[in-house]
């Protein structure tokens, strides 16, 4: 009993309310050393951006207002909603040793730090200084992101996928059906099951049928 | 000991007595098998007979001129089709005919298996509820 039960404890309050969230995702080895299960953290206070207000996505050329590298532009590498963070593409960064060894003292890299939502602003495409964003509707209804100082739409930045395949150029391959046979529409729609239609076509004949089973 | 040690002990040192108890435990003579069908049937003199009728056979269709591939190119645009419901298959199989009768002045509430109407899944090979295929 004892064992299950943990382990269901364990997957369903994977993370619990008051979770402290870093920059590793919560499932890997530093996370679970910084956050182990029993462990309770002082509250974090985030100011609380609903889901349809927020204006910051990856990919998107923003500068930063105040901290290290104030002035500064850069692209979004990554987003934290939980902690209203974010990373830029090197910028704010501080040095530190990885791969370290017992007898090699690790390589030197620079490793960016999060910044707030507050300290960082959405740049204006086509002055390329930074503004405040709102979201307001186009006239044919789509949701875009205008800049207040120059009325101007911020454009959501293209998504990219993690493997680097665009879809636009991808090139087939043997196996792989086209659009236009894809979209091809052969179906008519019937109250037959597959298996019906299939032994229609066949000409199968199965007047034979399941003997009544009970369990008690 | 304390609460919570005793705990953490009982934890540690505990059988896990909930765990499913499968065929990879248990004694050298506990035969206990992992659930799959039987394909044929033990005669008293201890020989397994093979039954063709239990053994599953694969039915497929000729394939000739099918152009769909195993995969979808990325190109494809997604959410082209509206998801198939009960209330849109009703619509494009039946409703039209049904229309089509009733302005007829031939739509009978009491002969609704001409539409397909099954009032029972009784006599029928593959039942929707409870369903018998997968």
């Amino acid at each position: 009993m004892r064992l299950t039960a943990i382990l269901s404890m364990a997957a369903k309050a994977a993370f619990p309310k008051d979770y402290r969230y870093g920059t590793s995702r919560p499932w890997t080895i530093a996370a679970k050393r910084l956050n182990p299960p029993g462990k309770k953290r002082r509250k974090m206070f985030i100011e609380p951006i609903a889901y349809e207000d927020w204006s910051v996505f990856k990919g998107d050329t923003v500068e930063i207002l105040s901290g290290k590298d104030k002035g500064k532009q850069g692209k979004v590498a990554q987003v934290f909603r939980h902690r209203n963070w974010v990373i830029l593409d090197g910028l704010n960064t501080h040095f530190r040793y990885i791969g370290k060894t017992a007898d090699y003292r690790g390589t030197y890299i620079a490793s960016e730090a999060p910044l707030l939502i507050r300290d960082i602003s959405l740049v204006d495409p086509t002055d390329r200084k930074p503004t405040e964003v709102e979201w307001r509707f186009t006239e044919e209804g789509e949701k875009v992101r205008v800049s207040l100082r120059t009325g101007r739409i911020v454009p959501k930045p293209v998504f990219q996928r993690r493997d680097g395949i665009v879809p636009q150029q991808w090139k087939d391959g043997p196996k792989d059906t086209s659009p236009e046979e894809t979209l091809e529409k052969t179906y008519t729609p019937s109250l037959k099951t597959l298996e019906e239609e299939v032994m229609e076509k066949l000409g199968i004949e199965e007047p034979r049928r399941n003997r009544k089973t009970y369990w008690y | 000991m304390g609460v919570l040690n005793a705990l953490r002990r009982g934890i540690v040192r505990g059988a896990d007595r909930m765990a499913e108890f499968t065929s990879k435990r248990g004694s050298r003579t506990h035969y206990k098998g992992r659930g799959a069908q039987p394909t044929g049937v033990l005669t008293s003199s201890r020989k397994f007979v093979p039954i063709q009728a239990m053994i599953p056979q694969f039915v497929v269709p000729d394939l000739e001129g099918f152009r769909l591939k195993p995969y979808v190119s990325y190109r494809t645009p997604v959410g082209t089709e509206p998801a198939v419901t009960p209330e849109g298959l009703f619509s494009e199989a039946v409703a039209q005919q049904i229309q089509k009768d009733f302005e007829e002045g031939s739509f009978d509430k009491e002969q609704l298996e001409k539409y397909g109407f099954e009032p029972t899944q009784e006599g029928k090979l593959f039942k929707l509820y409870p369903k018998n295929f997968i």
